[in-house]
C-alpha cells in the first residue's frame, strides 16, 4: 500500500496522504461550490455595501464607517432588537434540553415508540404559516384556546393578552418556536443516540453502574456531537424564525418581538434601505461566530467530536 | 457516429433552437403587470387582457400577483436584476419612495396629451399622485377611512348620532364601555388612524416636510386622553396592536361601538357579523369629516421597454368601460367619475347598506389627510408608530413617548 | 434476577407530551374539515357538520396538481443531490487534514449567514447562471447543508475506529470502507437527511417566490397566497391547504422511519 514504484519516469505515484488529502478535498469540493455561491458571495455583496451608501439604480458610494456609526450610536431599535435575539438565543437550551428527555424516553424500549416519535416530530413538516397563524390565534386575547382554558379552569379571571403585552409577546413567539422545534431536535439526538452500540451499556451494568452514572458517563459524552449540532441550530434556527415573528406578531408590539433578522429584512424591503441593512447583517453575522465559537470551545473544540483512544 | 450525421444533428439542432426565437422576435412585445393582491378577478383580467390583444395583435401580456408584504421584495429583487415588470398596482405610499429613486415613469407627458383621459378622474384621489409636480399613478381603486358605529350599541347607551368631535368620540365609548364590550376601534397600518390627531390640529411635520410638527402639549394631552381611555376600556386595545383580522374581528363580533376603517372593512365585517344590516350599521365621516386615504394605482416602471403600449393597457383598464365592471364586480370605487357613479346607482337597490358606506368614500375628498408625498415615509412611520404606540398602551407617559418620536423621525428627516 | 422497568411513568409523560404536540395540530385539521371561523368564540371543541369540501375548493382554486409535481421534482433534486454531498462531506470532515480546522469553521460561519440577508445577491447570481425560473435554479441554493453534513460527520465519527481498522487490514480500498462501512451504519443519518432536505425544500416559500416569473413554475407554498386572501380570511380552505402541504413530509416521515429504525446500531459491533 502506498509504497513507491521505483522510477521509470512515466508514473506519478502518490503518497497516501497526499492521496487522501486529494480525496478529502474532492469531496468536500461541491459542498464547498454551493455554500461558496449561496452563502459567501450574498455575505462578501453584504460586507461591500455596508460600508457604501446605495439604492437601486442609483451608482454606490463609498462612505466608510458611517452605518456602522449610525447603527452603534444612532438606533434604538438595533440595540432594542440585539437585547430580544439574545432573549431568544437563550431559549435555544430550554428546547434542548426536553427533546433531550424526550429523546432519552422515546428511545428507551416501550411499546409504541415510534407513534410516540411521530406525534412529537409531526409540527416539524408543518408550514410556519400556518404554525404562526394557529399560535396566533392560541394566544389571542379575546378568543384564544389558552386564554379560553385559563379561565374555564378558573386559573385566571382576566383573559391575559399574550401577544399584546410586552412582556409576554417575547416568550409567546418562543413557546411557539419551541412547540415546532422539539421533534426536530429529537430526531437529531435520536440518531446520535442510534449510533451509540448498546453492549456499551450492557458493559456498564455488569460493571455495577447504575442508570444516572451510564447516563452521564456514556451518553452524555458521546451525544456531544449532536448535543453540539442541536444547540448551533438551534440558536440559528431561533434567530433566524423570520416567518414566525413576522406573521405571528410583526416584530410587535412596538419593538418587543423585532428580532435582528426581521429588522434586516425590514430595513431592506420596506424601507429599500439595504446598505444599512447590510452593516446591521455583518454585525449579525459577527455576533453569531462569535457565539459559535464559543459554544465550540465549551464543547471540547472540534465541533464536539469524540477522540478515541 | 460518424462526422457527417453529427453535423446534420448539430444543423437541425440549431434550426430547432432558432425556430422559437424566430417566432419570438415576431412577437417581441411583452407587457409584464404586477398587481398587488387581487388574484380573484383573474376571470375579468383575461377580459380585458383579450380586448387589448385584439386591439394589438403580437403583444403577449403576462400577468403577476403578489400577496402586499411579497410584492416589494419580488419588485425590488427584479429592479436591482434590471427585469421589472412593465406595470406595477401599488398600494399606499410606497411609490413615492421609487418614484424619488427613479425608478418610476413620470406620467405627466401622457396624461396631458390625453386629457380626456385625464379628466375621467377624481381629481382629488388623483392629486394624491404627485411628486414634486410631476403624476406618477393612475388611479385603479380608491378607499377611505369612515366611521362605521354599532347602532345596537349606541341605542344600550342613549346615543343616535354618531360623534361629532374628539370630545364625543371618547365620551361615547366611555358610555358603551362594560364588561367586555368597548366603545371605539381603528386600523391603525399605513396612517388609518391618523384622522384622530388631524381632527384635533395636530400636524406630522411642517408644511415644507423638513421636520416634525407633532411634538405639541396639545398633542400630548390628545395621546394622553387616548391612552387613558384604552387603560379604561373604553377603547379597545386592538386599535393600538391589531393589524387586519383582530380589529375587524373584534368590530364584526358586535362587542365594539365604533370602528374607524376604510370600506374594504365593511365587506369583511359583513361576512363574518350575522348582526349587521341596514338598522344595525351605521356609516359615517368621522368628525371634521377627515380621513385617510389607502389607494391602489397602477406605475409604468421607467425601465419598461414598452412604455407606450403599456399606457395603452392603463387606460384600457381604467376606463370608462372595464373601470365600471370592475366596480360592479368588487363593490369599490375606482376613482374613475363614471364608474363610480354607475356603481353607486346600480347598488342602491341592491344594497343600501353598501352604497351608504361606498358614498362616503366620494364625500369630502378634500378632507383627505396622512397622505404625505414622503420618499422615506416607511422609515418615518417606522420611527414614528411604535413610539406612539408605547404612549397609546401606557407603557411611556404621552410626554416622553411623543419626544422619543420626534427624536427619531429627526433622525429620519436628517438623513433625506 | 430480573428487574422489571416501570413503563407507566414513561408513558404518563409521553402521552401528556403527545396531547400538547397534537392540539394544535388537531385545530389545523378540524377547522380544514368544518370551516368554522376560527375566531368565533367560545371555541368549538368538535367540529360542526364536518365535510371534505375545503380540500375540494383547494383542488380547483389553484392549479394544484401543477404545484405539486413542481415540489415534487425540486424535491427529488433537492434530496439526491443534499445525501450524495454532504454524506462525501461529512465523511471529509472525519479525517485528519490540513485545513480541518478552517473548513469546519468556515461550514459553521456559513451558518451563521441569514437568507434574508441573501434574496437579491442569491438572485443575481442564479440570473447569472441562467437557472431563474428553472427547476435547478429553485433547488440549487439548498443543494448542500451544513446542518446536514454535521449529522453524517456525527455519524461516521462514531463508528468505532476498530472497525475502520479492521476492514483495512483486510486490504478494502477507502472507497469501499465507506460504501460498505460507514454508510450501512450511517443509516440514521440518510434517514434524519432525507426527512430534514425533503422538509426544508418542500417549505420553502422565499426563494420560490423571488425565483420564479411563470405561474407554472411555482411550488406548492407560492400556492398559499391564494388563500391569505385580501381578506386574511383564516378558515377552511386555508387550513385544508395547509394539511394537503403537510401530508407528504409526514408521510415520508413515516416511511424513512420503518425503514431504518430496525435494530441498528445495537448489533453493528463486537466490541
Amino acid at each position: 500500500m502506498g509504497l513507491a514504484k521505483p522510477a521509470d519516469g512515466k508514473r506519478v505515484v502518490l503518497r497516501r496522504s497526499t492521496r487522501r488529502a486529494i480525496l478529502v478535498w474532492a469531496f468536500l469540493a461541491p459542498s464547498l461550490l454551493i455554500f461558496l455561491l449561496y452563502r459567501i458571495l450574498p455575505l462578501l455583496w453584504n460586507v461591500v455595501l455596508s460600508f457604501e451608501a446605495w439604492s437601486p439604480l442609483k451608482p454606490a458610494v463609498f462612505i466608510g464607517l458611517d452605518n456602522y456609526q449610525e447603527m452603534l450610536f444612532d438606533d434604538d431599535v438595533f440595540w432594542q432588537a440585539l437585547w430580544n435575539t439574545f432573549g431568544i438565543i437563550a431559549s435555544a437550551p430550554i428546547g434542548i434540553a426536553i427533546a433531550l428527555g424526550l429523546a432519552l424516553l422515546v428511545h428507551s424500549n416501550i411499546r409504541g415508540r415510534e407513534v410516540y416519535r411521530t406525534i412529537i416530530f409531526v409540527s416539524y413538516p408543518l408550514m410556519t404559516v400556518a404554525v404562526a397563524i394557529i399560535w396566533r390565534w392560541m394566544f389571542d386575547e379575546r378568543v384564544g384556546l389558552i386564554n379560553y382554558a385559563a379561565r374555564s379552569l378558573h386559573l385566571v379571571d382576566k383573559p391575559i393578552p399574550f401577544l399584546n403585552s410586552f412582556t409576554w409577546a417575547l416568550p409567546s413567539v418562543i413557546a411557539a418556536n419551541i412547540w415546532q422545534m422539539l421533534g426536530f431536535y429529537m430526531v437529531i439526538i435520536l440518531s446520535g443516540l442510534q449510533t451509540i452500540p448498546g453492549n456499551l451499556y450492557e458493559a456498564a451494568g455488569i460493571d455495577g453502574a447504575n442508570a444516572f452514572h451510564r447516563f452521564i458517563r456514556i451518553t452524555v459524552p458521546l451525544l456531544k456531537p449532536s448535543l453540539f449540532l442541536c444547540f448551533v441550530i438551534g440558536m440559528l434556527n431561533s434567530v433566524t424564525s423570520f416567518d414566525l415573528i413576522y406573521v405571528m406578531t410583526s416584530g410587535g408590539p412596538g419593538r418587543a418581538t423585532e428580532i435582528l433578522i426581521t429588522y434586516i429584512y425590514k430595513l431592506g424591503f420596506n424601507e429599500t434601505r439595504f446598505d444599512y441593512a447590510a452593516a446591521v447583517t455583518v454585525t449579525f453575522f459577527i455576533l453569531l461566530l462569535g457565539i459559535t465559537y464559543l459554544a465550540n470551545r465549551l464543547s471540547g473544540g472540534n465541533a464536539g467530536a469524540v477522540e478515541r483512544e | 457516429m460518424d462526422r457527417r450525421s453529427v453535423l446534420k444533428l448539430g444543423a437541425a439542432a440549431a434550426a430547432t433552437l432558432s425556430q422559437p426565437a424566430i417566432l419570438r422576435a415576431q412577437s417581441s412585445k411583452k407587457l409584464s403587470i404586477l398587481t398587488w393582491n387581487i388574484a380573484d378577478q383573474e376571470a375579468l383580467f383575461k377580459e380585458e387582457f383579450a380586448e387589448f390583444k385584439a386591439a394589438h395583435p403580437g403583444v403577449e401580456i403576462e400577468w403577476l400577483d403578489k400577496k402586499g408584504p411579497d410584492l416589494p421584495a419580488f419588485y425590488q429583487t427584479q429592479l436591482v436584476a434590471g427585469t421589472a415588470p412593465d406595470i406595477v398596482d401599488l398600494q399606499g405610499e410606497i411609490w413615492v419612495e421609487w418614484a424619488a429613486n427613479g425608478a418610476l415613469l413620470d406620467l405627466t407627458p401622457y396624461l396631458q396629451a390625453d386629457a380626456e383621459f385625464a379628466k375621467l378622474f377624481n381629481p382629488d384621489y388623483m392629486s394624491g399622485w404627485v411628486y414634486e409636480k410631476k403624476n406618477y399613478l393612475v388611479p385603479f381603486y380608491v378607499a377611505k377611512t369612515l366611521l362605521f358605529y354599532n347602532k345596537l350599541m349606541f341605542k344600550d347607551a342613549g346615543l343616535s348620532e354618531p360623534p361629532a368631535s374628539f370630545d364625543e368620540i371618547i365620551k361615547f365609548s366611555e358610555a358603551m364601555a362594560k364588561a367586555e364590550k368597548t366603545g371605539f376601534i381603528t386600523l391603525n397600518f399605513d396612517w388609518l388612524y391618523w384622522p384622530l390627531m388631524k381632527m384635533n390640529g395636530i400636524e406630522l411635520l411642517t408644511p415644507d416636510l423638513k421636520k416634525p410638527a407633532f411634538n405639541t402639549p396639545e398633542a400630548a394631552a390628545v395621546v394622553d386622553r387616548l391612552a387613558k381611555a384604552t387603560a379604561s376600556g373604553a377603547i379597545n386595545k386592538i386599535a393600538w396592536t391589531g393589524r387586519w383580522v383582530e380589529p375587524n374581528g373584534a368590530f364584526s363580533s358586535g362587542t365594539v361601538g365604533m370602528m374607524q376603517a376604510h370600506s374594504a372593512s365593511y365587506f369583511f365585517v359583513k361576512g363574518q357579523g350575522r348582526w349587521i344590516n341596514r338598522d344595525t350599521l351605521g356609516a359615517a365621516q368621522a368628525p371634521g369629516n377627515w380621513s385617510t386615504p389607502t389607494n391602489h394605482g397602477f406605475a409604468i416602471s421607467k425601465s419598461s421597454k414598452n412604455p407606450d403600449l403599456a399606457f395603452a393597457l392603463i387606460k384600457l383598464m381604467t376606463g370608462n368601460k372595464w373601470a365600471t365592471k370592475f366596480a360592479g364586480i368588487r363593490r369599490v370605487l375606482t376613482a374613475n367619475i363614471e364608474a363610480d357613479k354607475a356603481c353607486l346607482a346600480s347598488l342602491k337597490e341592491e344594497d343600501p347598506l353598501a352604497h351608504a358606506v361606498l358614498e362616503t368614500q366620494l364625500e369630502h375628498t378634500d378632507k383627505m389627510t396622512g397622505n404625505w408625498p414622503l420618499a422615506n415615509d416607511a422609515q418615518i412611520k417606522d420611527a414614528f408608530w411604535p413610539e406612539l404606540q408605547n404612549g397609546l398602551l401606557g407603557r411611556k407617559d404621552a410626554k416622553t413617548a411623543l419626544a422619543a418620536a420626534e427624536r427619531a423621525v429627526t433622525r429620519v428627516l436628517r438623513r433625506s | 434476577m430480573m428487574r422489571q422497568r416501570r413503563t407507566w411513568p414513561i408513558h404518563l409523560t409521553l402521552i401528556a407530551v403527545s396531547a400538547v404536540m397534537l392540539l394544535p395540530f388537531y385545530w389545523v385539521f378540524k377547522t380544514s374539515i368544518s370551516g368554522e371561523n376560527i375566531f368565533s368564540y367560545p371555541p368549538n371543541i368538535i367540529p360542526r357538520d364536518p365535510n371534505p369540501f375545503y380540500y375540494v375548493d383547494v383542488w380547483y382554486a389553484i392549479p394544484f396538481a401543477r404545484y405539486f409535481l413542481n415540489s415534487v421534482i425540486v424535491s427529488a433534486i433537492t434530496i439526491t443531490a443534499n445525501v450524495v454531498l454532504n454524506a462525501m462531506a461529512g465523511y471529509a470532515l472525519t479525517q485528519n487534514f490540513r485545513g480541518k480546522g478552517f473548513v469546519l469553521l468556515l461550514f459553521l460561519s456559513c451558518m451563521m449567514i441569514p437568507f434574508q440577508a441573501t434574496i437579491i445577491p442569491a438572485y443575481l447570481i442564479t440570473g447569472k447562471l441562467g437557472l431563474l425560473d428553472s427547476y435547478l435554479g429553485l433547488s440549487l441554493p439548498l443543494f448542500s447543508t451544513i446542518i446536514c453534513i454535521f449529522v453524517y460527520k456525527a455519524a461516521f465519527d462514531a463508528v468505532p475506529r476498530s472497525l475502520i481498522d479492521a476492514a483495512r487490514v483486510d486490504g478494502l480500498s477507502q472507497w469501499t470502507i465507506i460504501w460498505r462501512v460507514m454508510l450501512p451504519l450511517a443509516r440514521s443519518a440518510t434517514a434524519t437527511n432525507v426527512i430534514l432536505s425533503f422538509i426544508w425544500s418542500w417549505n420553502n416559500f422565499m426563494w420560490p417566490l423571488i425565483v420564479t416569473r411563470t405561474p407554472e413554475m411555482q411550488t406548492l407554498p407560492l400556492g398559499l397566497a391564494r388563500f391569505l386572501s385580501y381578506q386574511e380570511d383564516s378558515t377552511g380552505a386555508l387550513y385544508a391547504f395547509c394539511i394537503m402541504v403537510l401530508a407528504p413530509g409526514l408521510l415520508l416521515f413515516l416511511m424513512a422511519q420503518k425503514e431504518f429504525v430496525q435494530g441498528l446500531s445495537a448489533g453493528a459491533t463486537k466490541g
